[in-house]
């Protein structure tokens, strides 16, 4: 294989994981910002590990997730307090605080960065999306999955059903910085190298924007949404910054002309149902007003 | 109070924005009974579904399920005390397939992250699975399993609702209006189906209801309402004729019967099924 | 020295304070987080600089740069707000950050990603009063925001476009009922939005002397964290927010260092979404979430 198709299909790899971190919450109607943050929590949890303690990279980096989620479980009871557009800013807050703070903490090489020793190839990240795929999958087959997505759709009927609403979007929101976590252990034990720098807000737009653009009515958005703006870019010879530009525009075209995403839940029912297509032509069932 | 009586509503009142939208507000429904809210557009009657199921508190009165003061109790909460209930404009989940929004209704019957983390929806032959799956064939909607319930006409819409409530398995469910937007045959289909699904005695019905054909041939009691206070309470065929609730009606026509239901006469034979 | 940091607080809170505003207003009034501004700030700042390289006198160089941002930001606006009335909430966030994105990235193609060097505006001209130092620009750049935000508050307080303005943000199904020409309307908040944005990138250009194309974050995120200290849609909160991240910046580089300021600032900005959402001054509580 050779190193550039390699390089890309980390890079694909990565950024799936990502994205199904900042899946979950949004999942549950919740923007965060602070994907980023807590993608460097891991990040720089697992490979502290590995280097001080020999932790094996396989073990350390969900570890380092687990740190990640740790910092989520904590400001999760303040944070999760506000709610739309203060929420989306209270994470953004909260994954600017903890790269000001990585640059502010000297063990963790502060602006110089922080070499990692040991290093992961190819297999384990591959490895570690599928497996975070395949958990995701399950995870929105059950329950869970289903009283998350409810919670989006309708918090006040969701809470009637007897879901519990406010403890679903703590759990999804603590998944998700789990998952952001081992992203960020997995890019820093390949990378071998990892900045603060890098996990700023440009990645957690990014990354939010890869799940919205697959669309976060299934829970094969993200995996579409990721892939296609990952590869997409890479089919484009040229610098990295035209790349972006596509990308960029590339969202703004999509928003505009199919604003839930890529791949929707009639989409997939048009795709792989035979036996009940949508129904084309009859209109959307209109209440009669409260 | 009557041992017989699982809800009763004791003085309510309610208040939005300096109007008395619920003005002392007493009634009981019994047990097992197949009971109606009537009133005039804008009486209130969602108002007091709102209030039983606590989307609102009320800003004095009690309310009793059984014997259980339910007036503080949390919305969420609260259909673990056997209410459930649909609404108005249907209320489903658009980004839930049919059986996803039907086994969401099961919600209440599962504790813990045990319940939550059933794989209720993975493999076929699940037993919350299957039991939604019957609920819908039940019901006649099996061939909409899978469809994504933006897509489906009102009157499908209104019934996998009315499905999801009772996957609570409920004691007292709250039907807003669940014959509008149904032509008649299907008004007559749900009359006959909710008469039946309380055949067992386990089920009461509190129905908000404008036709006066559905409540009459399916509710043996009716509380009419009024800007919110209670002008009449009795049978249908009692309330119907009472000179109040006629009064009531008469900015409309002479009586609730044509006020809502002219569109309906033909088919229907006066039958209790 | 303590007098004079309160300068310098002044002069880059004073930027602040106008990214402030452009964001306020875009919230306040159309229930609308616009992540692009960042992006409209650099704009202002590269365009100038790239004006001046090209030779074209300082102020047509400023002027055109104004131009090119305000165009930038209707640009914005129709792909955001006008498209996408109706759509899913998060829709115009989503796309307004992508345009965050793009502009950098063309940015980036047309002058590369180096830092780049203003000329001097003034030369020569720095003011010494009782042993503090008062650059020209700096002096200009504070009059130039008091004078944009009185006519701001000019605009909203006593035009009838400021009338419909705030009908809009009261209640956007009102204003449609009123008869107000919403999409005029809304240009206006965009064409203000793009000004003061652009200006405080060209203040902000001719006084530190120095632009590259991802300039705008970290002021657009200082603008936004001065925005909620001030209270979300209160112009004259923006302001003080902004000058007090101004002064807290300055304050804090010099007595801890510059990597300890975003942890300053966004804690500062944490504690308050957190502890009192609404800010330091009761915002106008925007109706509509935009998530
Ligand atoms: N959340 C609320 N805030 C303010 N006023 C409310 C609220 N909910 C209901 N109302 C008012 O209370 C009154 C009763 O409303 P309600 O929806 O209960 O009537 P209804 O009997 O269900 O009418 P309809 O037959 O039209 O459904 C109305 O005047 C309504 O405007
Ligand atoms: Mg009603």
């Amino acid at each position: 294989m050779s190193g550039y198709f390699e390089g890309v299909l980390v890079l694909l790899a990565i950024n799936v994981v990502f994205a199904y971190g900042a899946y979950l919450p949004l999942a549950a109607g919740q923007l965060n910002l602070g994907i980023a943050g807590f993608a460097a929590v891991g990040a720089y949890g697992s490979a502290y590990l590995s280097d001080t303690f020999a932790i094996h990279p396989i073990l350390a980096i969900p570890i380092g997730a687990m740190f990640a989620g740790l910092i989520a479980l904590l400001v999760a009871v303040p944070v999760l307090r506000t709610r739309g557009i203060y929420l989306a800013l209270a994470t953004f807050a909260v994954g600017q605080i903890v790269r000001a703070a990585i640059l502010n903490l000297e063990f963790l090489g502060g602006a110089a960065g922080y070499p990692v020793s040991a290093f992961v190839g190819l297999p384990v990240v591959l490895g570690f999306a599928l497996a975070v795929i395949v958990v995701v999958m399950v995870l929105f087959a059950t329950r869970f999955g289903i009283a998350l997505r409810a919670v989006q759709d309708d918090e006040r009927v969701a809470d009637l059903m007897g879901v519990e609403v406010r403890g679903f979007q703590m759990a999804a929101f603590i998944l998700g910085a789990a998952v952001a976590g081992i992203g960020g252990g997995l890019y820093a034990h390949h990378f071998s190298y990892i900045e603060a720098q890098y996990f700023n807000i440009g990645l957690s737009i990014s990354i939010v924007l890869y799940v919205l653009l697959g669309g976060t009515q299934t829970a094969w958005g993200p995996l579409i949404g990721a892939t296609v703006f990952t590869l997409l870019p890479e089919l484009l010879r040229g610098s990295a910054s035209l790349r972006y530009v596509v990308f960029a525009a590339g969202v703004i075209v999509l928003m505009a002309l199919r604003p839930q995403g890529l791949l929707t839940r009639a989409t997939i029912q048009r795709l792989f149902d035979w036996r009940n297509p949508p129904i084309p032509g009859v209109p959307m069932a209109s209440g009669r007003g409260q | 109070m009557t041992d017989t009586s699982i809800l009763r509503l004791d003085c309510i009142h309610k208040n939005f924005g300096g109007v008395n939208v619920i003005d002392d507000l007493s009634f009981e429904v019994q047990r097992g009974s197949r009971t109606a809210l009537i009133g005039p557009n804008g009486a209130g009657k969602t108002t007091v579904f709102n209030l039983i199921s606590g989307v609102f508190f009320p800003d004095s009165g009690s309310i009793f399920v059984g014997e259980n003061d339910i007036t503080g109790i949390k919305s969420g909460t609260r259909i673990r005390h056997g209410i459930a209930r649909t609404f108005q404009n249907v209320r489903l989940m658009p980004h839930l397939s049919t059986l996803e929004n039907v086994i969401l209704g099961q919600h209440s019957r599962n504790r813990g992250w045990l319940g939550a983390l059933q794989p209720v929806n993975l493999l076929p032959g699940n037993r919350w699975c299957e039991e939604a799956r019957a609920g819908l064939a039940d019901a006649g909607l099996g061939d909409y399993e899978r469809a994504s319930v933006g897509s489906l006409p009102y009157g499908v819409q209104r019934r996998i609702e009315l499905v999801r409530a009772l996957m609570a398995q409920p004691k007292l469910l709250l039907l807003d209006e669940p014959a509008a937007g149904l032509n008649a045959a299907e008004t007559e289909e749900l009359q006959i189906h909710l008469f039946k699904l309380c055949q067992s005695g386990d089920l009461t019905l509190l129905v908000v209801e404008h036709d006066m054909h559905f409540v009459g041939a399916l509710c043996e009691a009716a509380v009419v309402l009024s800007f919110g206070r209670k002008i009449a309470e009795g049978t249908p065929d009692a309330v119907r004729d009472n000179p109040d609730v006629q009064e009531v009606y008469l900015g409309k026509s002479a009586s609730p019967v044509s006020a809502a239901s002219e569109k309906k006469e033909g088919d229907r034979a006066s039958q209790r099924a | 020295m303590i007098g004079q940091q309160i300068i310098n607080g002044v002069t880059l809170g004073s930027v602040y304070a106008m990214v402030a505003v452009a964001l306020t207003l875009s919230i306040g009034v159309l229930n609308f987080l616009n992540f692009s501004i960042p992006g409209l700030f650099m704009i202002g700042g590269m365009a100038l600089w790239a004006l001046l390289d090209a030779g074209i006198p300082w102020p047509l160089a400023v002027v055109g740069a104004l131009v090119i941002a305000v165009a930038a930001s209707l640009m914005v606006e129709r792909f955001t707000w006008r498209w996408l009335r109706g759509a899913p909430h998060f829709v115009p966030l989503v796309s307004s950050m992508a345009f965050l994105l793009l502009f950098e990235h063309i940015a980036i193609a047309y002058w590369g990603s180096d830092m780049r060097v203003v000329p001097e505006a003034f030369s020569g001209g720095d003011w010494r009063i009782a042993g503090l130092v008062i650059g020209i620009p700096q002096l200009m750049g504070l009059l130039c925001s008091i004078a944009l935000v009185a006519g701001l508050s000019w605009l909203l307080a006593s035009t009838r476009t400021g009338r419909a303005l705030r009908t809009i943000a009261e209640d956007p199904d009102t204003a449609l009922l009123l008869g107000v020409d919403i999409n005029r309307v809304v240009s206006v908040v965009f064409i203000v939005a793009g000004l003061f944005t652009a200006l405080a990138g060209i203040l902000f250009a001719i006084n530190y002397r120095q632009v590259h194309p991802f300039m705008g974050e970290a002021v657009g995120l200082k603008g936004i964290s001065a925005m909620i200290i001030g209270g979300m849609g209160n112009i004259w909160g923006s302001i003080v927010g902004g000058l007090i991240i101004g002064t807290t910046e300055v304050f804090a580089i010099s007595y801890f260092g510059a990597d300890f300021v975003d942890l300053a600032v966004f804690g500062l900005l944490l504690a308050i979404l957190i502890l009192r959402p609404t800010g330091l001054f009761r915002g106008m509580q925007p109706v509509r979430f935009g998530i």
